[in-house]
């Protein structure tokens, strides 16, 4: 990070240095954002903004400010985008571009480098916090015990992404890539002994690469990707308490209190994965253009586990308490997967396009593991060996063919029917007869919609799609369902447009174990002003009104009776942004912007959350603009009060732009 | 043949104008496009078009340089989103971009190409969006209902600039629903920040893998922590791990998982709150039961 400022330090000082005179000087309005023109020989074009934020709180719950929004104090570098000028012979183009840079929860930076006809570089890096405290009990009135969260991380993600791409745009054009994704930090976990749970502290440290090449060929109406690549995975995430824990269960248990006193739990998980990926498009006809991909991975996994409890616990299959247990276990699994699709689209007159689409994805995963467990109590030892194997079968496919005809020059039609079948089988209850579940995938879908234009004034379109029936893998998955995407936009004067949404899902499932009612609805609208292209005036408004019913059985094994999960939200999202920027008086331009958004929800879990924001700017000099920005969130849970907060931010920056 | 040659340029350069021509009158577009990505096609004889790159896509420019009648001209940006995607795919199809291969427009007859791209760079705009503000700014303005939902307390942080639409989606088309990305060769795109999540495991937990991250998840934006598609996360096990009894293998309609492998007082707050014991709920290398 130093580096990275030092460095913008010295582009700062760099540019600042071929900076004449300042536009009050020479009596130009400069516009905020607008690149100022550079001067032919101009190495570097581009803009910084280095600022500094103040954060007043939160006042509330700080856990779920950081899990929410997550905003510090502090020096920024909030953006930096540089385009260097051709360098023969090296590169006719570099561009750089980083972002929140400092302190701030996300961090991202881009390079590309690319030289016409010869090679393309780009390198992308990402740093995310992922910070979640987020209470997820159930119970609110619970215990206060329980107010802490026992599923919580301190986290980050990091991911980095480099591509070479050579001779892009001619015939043939291979291509090397490497990626890694990672996710490391401390956080909660439980450990559980039934009939208790232990909240404990844990560490979560894995990574992902990914190697790729392959080549890229286009020739005569043929495109053609072929790509190997292979994937190396690790896991060593563990846990671990040397803290007395009484746990969840704080009555005693048969005349015993439950306890753990220590706990050492360790995984060492290491995977590989092979992949080949095939595409190809062809236009075979001058009506006809074809296009299929192939895919294919072979991920698995091996998995080394100990783990070692001191403490008092039972053991269910003896009726006996211990003291201290120990496992370890190893484990294999190995999940060949394909995909394949096939898209043909045919235009046998000039109105009518025909599209038929078929895809497949196929999926096995066949595990095995050994697990061996060892109770000590005093005076006696239990050995357990559990030799156990899995499997999850999924074969999914999906036919659909579509008919779009172009009604009227403005109005085009398309329907069409969509057949999806498959099977999976997937581990069985252990409360049931069966060691494997099964369930086949039947569905007949009908596809309807129509799409409107008149010149570039209006846009208008809806897309219908309903089934009756047929088979599903889950209670909760589409049934009897229909649902509506429509949409619209009319700009009805110069600077003016109106735009409209609505979507609607409706699914049941009337099987009398189910009894499924399932509703989804939103609807928006808004409409923005941007007269003169928004140059000194930009008005946008948008109002988006969602619901969420949904009513499925269940039965209530505590009262061995049939309940309703019953879940409704009445979701109200409003958006304004206005932004003012009057003609420039004497050189000076500023230009202020207001507004925010605001979320409020009733039903289920009542929610309010506001983030309304106000920014100045003021060009200062040529290319020099101060920035200021004000913003405010709040949280408001009215069944869980005790999670809410709210925080006051203002953040001042100057910006140079060359 | 060389006779045959000579009468197919001569025949191509009566119908062409050269970019030249065109600059001319478009002073203004021309010089923008000399910035622009495209221009290499003017200056790449290996591209076919170079010196007469205006016309790869406005079609032969002859009759309009003598007319200059804006009938006798192809303008892509009043063609049908079908006829403007037909048009850019006959260069970009199978492209591979930042955000997954072109596969084909943007939606069934929604927007073309430019409705996304500004080819020629006006007002500014440039040829691809990639701050990723500027992206989600750029999805936001169709995809409004979206966008409420990223206003939600609980969501990916689009609206902090922390990621854009594209992360996750690939607007050019895609094999999965959705549009969503891929992932190595076929597996979501969440898996490429979720690593994690990926597997396989030794113990599967069937609904991730036969119907996705969404099954459980809001993955744009929830009123409920954890981004759950219900407000606690109990009743979001229920509804498949009903306990009512489901129909078995020998019936006509068999569904999974209704049955859970333990019967658990929910009136007691500590099992009202599965995934406190149940913590690899994703998935678990070491135990059916998804409990280690």
């Amino acid at each position: 990070m130093r580096t990275l400022l030092l460095v913008a330090s010295f582009l700062v000082a760099a540019v600042a240095q071929d900076q004449t005179a300042p536009a009050a000087a020479s009596g130009s309005a400069a516009s905020p954002d607008a690149p100022v023109a550079t001067p032919a020989d101009s190495p570097i074009s581009g803009s910084i903004e280095l600022g500094y934020r103040f954060v007043q709180g939160p006042l509330g719950n700080a856990d779920v400010y950081r899990s929410t929004v997550d905003l510090s104090q502090g020096p920024r570098l909030i953006g930096l985008d540089f385009t260097v000028q051709p360098v023969k012979p090296l590169f006719d183009r570099l561009e750089v571009h980083a972002s929140s840079w400092g302190g701030d929860p996300y961090n991202a930076a881009r390079i590309e480098v690319e030289k016409n006809g010869l090679y393309r570089l780009t390198a992308d890096y990402r740093n995310m916090a992922y910070f979640d405290f987020l209470p997820s009990f159930a119970n609110p009135a619970a215990s206060a015990g329980s107010l802490l969260t026992e599923s919580s991380f301190d986290t980050r993600i990091r991911s980095s992404d480099v591509e070479l791409e050579m001779l892009p745009g001619r015939w043939i054009s291979p291509y090397f890539g490497w990626s890694r994704s990672s996710w490391y930090g401390d956080g909660i976990t439980d450990f559980t002994a039934f009939p208790n749970n232990y909240p404990v502290s844990n560490s979560i440290s894995d990574s992902t690469n990914t190697f790729r090449g392959g080549v890229q060929i286009q020739s005569h109406g043929v495109h053609l990707v072929l790509e190997e690549g292979g994937t190396t995975f690790r896991d060593d995430q563990g846990a671990s308490d040397t803290t007395l824990n009484n746990g969840d269960y704080t009555a005693t248990y048969f005349g015993e209190q439950l306890n753990l006193s220590s706990l050492s739990e360790l995984y060492r998980v290491r995977g590989d994965s092979l992949y080949t990926k095939a595409l190809l498009a062809a236009n075979p006809l001058s009506w006809l253009s074809v296009s299929g991909q192939f895919l294919y991975a072979d991920p698995s996994l091996t998995t080394n586990y100990t783990s070692l409890a001191n403490g008092t616990f039972f053991l269910p299959a003896t009726f006996l308490f211990y003291n201290s247990g120990s496992d370890i276990a190893t484990a294999d699994a190995e999940m060949p997967h394909t995909s394949g699709s096939l898209n043909v689209e045919a235009r046998p007159i000039r109105r009518l396009r025909i599209v038929e689409y078929w895809s497949t994805d196929r999926l096995h995963n066949a595990t095995s593991s050994l697990l061996m467990e060892e109770y000590l109590t005093t005076g006696s030892q239990f050995l357990t060996t559990n030799p156990d194997a899995d499997r999850l079968v999924l074969n999914d496919n999906e036919q659909q063919i579509e008919v779009f005809y172009d009604l009227l020059p403005n109005l085009t039609v398309h329907g069409g029917e969509r057949y999806e079948w498959g099977d999976a089988t997937v581990r069985g209850s252990p409360l049931s007869e069966f060691p494997l579940e099964s369930a086949s995938l039947s569905r007949n879908t009908g596809l309807a919609g129509a799409s409107y234009r008149w010149k570039q004034h209006v846009r208008a379109s809806a897309d219908f799609e309903a089934a009756t029936g047929g088979e599903e893998y889950f209670r909760t998955s589409l049934h009897n369902y229909w649902k509506l995407h429509s949409r619209a936009q009319w700009d009805f004067l110069t600077g003016w447009r109106l735009a409209g949404d609505f979507f609607e899902l409706n699914n049941n499932n009337p099987d009398p174990s189910v009894n499924l009612q399932f509703t989804s609805r939103a609807e928006s609208a808004s409409l923005s002003w941007l007269p003169n292209n928004g140059r000194n005036v930009s008005v946008l408004l948008e109002y988006t009104r969602s619901n969420v019913n949904s009513n499925i059985l269940y039965l209530d094994p505590g009262t061995l009776g049939t309940a309703l999960s019953a879940y409704l939200e009445n979701g109200n999202t409003a958006t304004a942004l206005i932004d003012l920027a009057p003609k420039a008086v004497h050189g000076f331009a500023p230009r202020f912007s207001f507004g925010g958004s605001l979320f409020t929800s009733a039903g289920s879990q009542p929610t309010d959350y506001y983030q309304p924001t106000a920014r100045l700017s003021i060009p200062l000099a040529k290319g020099v603009q101060w920035n200021s920005e004000w913003r405010w969130y709040s949280l408001a849970e009215r069944l869980y009060a005790f999670e809410d907060f709210r925080s006051n931010q203002l953040m001042v920056s100057l910006k140079y732009t060359r | 043949m060389l006779l045959v040659g000579m009468a197919a340029f001569a025949q191509t350069a009566d119908i062409h104008a050269s970019s030249d021509k065109c600059a001319a009158c478009h002073d203004e577009i021309s010089k923008n496009f000399e910035k622009n990505p495209h221009h290499v096609v003017e200056t790449d004889k290996h591209l076919g078009h170079a010196g007469f790159a205006c016309e790869a896509c406005h079609g032969p420019g002859a009759k309009h340089a003598d007319s200059l009648a804006a009938s006798d001209i192809r303008n892509p940006g009043k063609m049908t989103p079908d006829e403007q995607n037909k048009l850019c795919l006959s260069c970009h199809r199978n492209e591979r971009t930042p955000v997954g291969p072109v596969a084909d427009g943007h939606a069934k007859d929604g927007p073309g190409c430019v409705g996304c791209h500004s080819i020629h760079g006006a007002d500014r705009r440039p040829l691809m969006v990639k701050k990723t503000a500027d992206v989600n700014h750029l999805c936001a303005g169709c995809h409004q209902s979206v966008w409420a939902d990223f206003q939600r307390p609980y969501k990916h942080r689009l609206a902090e600039g922390a990621m854009s639409c594209v992360d996750c989606h690939n607007p050019h088309g895609s094999n999965m629903a959705e549009m969503m990305r891929v992932s190595f060769a076929n597996e979501p795109g969440c898996f490429r920040c979720h690593g994690e999540m990926r597997g396989p495991f030794t113990y599967e937990h069937a609904p991730v893998r036969l119907e996705g991250c969404a099954a459980c998840h809001e993955p744009h934006g929830s009123a409920n922590p954890r981004m759950l598609i219900r407000q606690e996360v109990r009743f979001v096990c229920l509804e498949c791990h009903s306990n009512l009894p489901v129909p078995q293998p020998s019936t006509a309609h068999p569904t999974l998982g209704g049955v859970p492998p333990a019967f658990h007082d929910l009136r007691n707050p500590q099992f009202q709150n599965c995934t406190v014991c149940h913590v690899r709920v994703h998935g678990s290398y070491v135990d059916g039961a998804l409990l280690r």
